[in-house]
């Protein structure tokens, strides 16, 4: 019993080594780390901002044709019945939305997410809450339109977005820089700051 | 003096990223320079030479938005919301006085105000950005952290 308990003493030692090697050390971002990807986070957001005016109100005309295009190449079944039956039900012709009858203000609900996304992710407004929306909009452009263009187009903005999730990019050169150490404060007292501190 | 140059320095990086918008557009990049001139009624045949002299000028003016940031810091202990809030009433003054009046009495408008949605929105958002960027760049500078990793 002794001797096999002194047997097992090294094997257990070896076992915690392990253990501890096999625990990935912490990482902690740099300045520049993080000022490089609020810069990045900025460009994202003004590539967002950007794609608002080809499809300005009150008719988002531009938004038209892409439209019929995802009803026609998605790629999930029953996704372009969907848009056919939302955006574009009622709508007399594949090459003008006039007629349709609930177009506009559909239209009108994906450019205003569009101007929440590029407002906030420019000035790093809940920059995480936010580039969660931004994947939404990106994976809805990649399930309608990959298949259309570059199959990597729609891919990579699902990509960004994604890291936008996951990276707190607007503590640098955003609002949240000031967001953030007051929501987690005040997070200790009430539950909706906490859970608005996640998104920051 | 201290306050003067780093506000100088964040103006003139926001400015900066300012210009570099200019070059991630469609059509002829660097499009939105030569308008910068004409604020002033410099107009210059030679569009490589406007394009630079556009760019000069832009961040003349930064460095200049800066100097004025950091004037109103006044060397002061700050905490992240005043230089944050300060940068935006100038991105909003910058807007005004460039973008809205210097644009409209320049181009003959029917009056210096007058304003399209579409311009107000390609105009507005960023040069209020460009003010937030300088009041976030001179909060970095402020203090940095003792310890620098990856």
């Amino acid at each position: 019993m002794r001797i096999s308990s002194l047997a097992r003493k090294p094997k257990q030692v070896a076992a915690t080594a392990s253990e501890e090697l096999a625990v990935a050390p912490p990482i902690t971002l740099s300045e520049r780390s993080s000022t490089g990807l609020a810069l990045l986070r900025i460009f994202v957001g003004y590539l967002w901002f950007q794609q608002l005016f080809w499809k300005m109100p009150p008719t988002f005309a531009g938004l038209y044709g892409y439209v019929v295009r995802e009803s026609q190449h998605a790629i999930l079944p029953g996704y372009g019945a969907l848009l056919q039956h939302t955006f574009l039900a009622g709508c007399p012709s594949l090459s003008s939305p006039v007629g349709c009858s609930a177009f506009v203000p559909l239209a009108a609900c994906v450019w205003t997410a569009e101007l929440l996304v590029a407002i906030s992710l420019l000035f790093g407004l809940f920059t995480r809450l936010v580039a969660l929306l931004a994947t939404v909009l990106s994976v809805q452009l990649y399930v309608g339109l990959a298949y259309t263009e570059w199959i990597w187009t729609y891919g990579m903005l699902v990509l960004l977005a994604l890291v936008l999730v996951a990276v707190p990019a607007g503590r640098r050169l955003g609002v949240d820089l000031w967001l953030a150490p007051r929501l987690q404060a005040a997070g200790q007292r009430h539950r909706l700051a906490r859970i608005a501190s996640w998104f920051v | 003096m201290h306050t003067l140059r780093r506000g100088l320095l964040a103006g003139v990086l926001a400015s900066l990223v300012l210009a570099m918008f200019d070059f991630v557009t469609d059509g002829v990049p660097g499009n939105g320079l030569p308008p910068v001139l004409r604020w002033f009624g410099i107009t210059i045949a030679d569009p490589a030479i406007s394009h630079w002299a556009g760019l000069c000028l832009l961040i003349v003016l930064g460095a200049v938005w800066g100097l004025i940031f950091g004037a109103l810091q006044r060397d002061k202990l700050i905490t992240a919301g005043r230089p944050l809030l300060t940068g935006l009433v100038l991105g909003v003054l910058w807007w005004f006085i460039f973008e809205l009046v210097l644009t409209n009495i320049l181009n003959h408008a029917s009056s210096p105000f007058s304003l399209s949605f579409g311009r107000f929105l390609a105009s507005f958002l960023l040069d209020v950005l460009f003010g937030m960027l300088i009041g976030a760049i001179y909060i970095q500078w402020q203090a940095r952290p003792a310890t620098e990793t990856s």
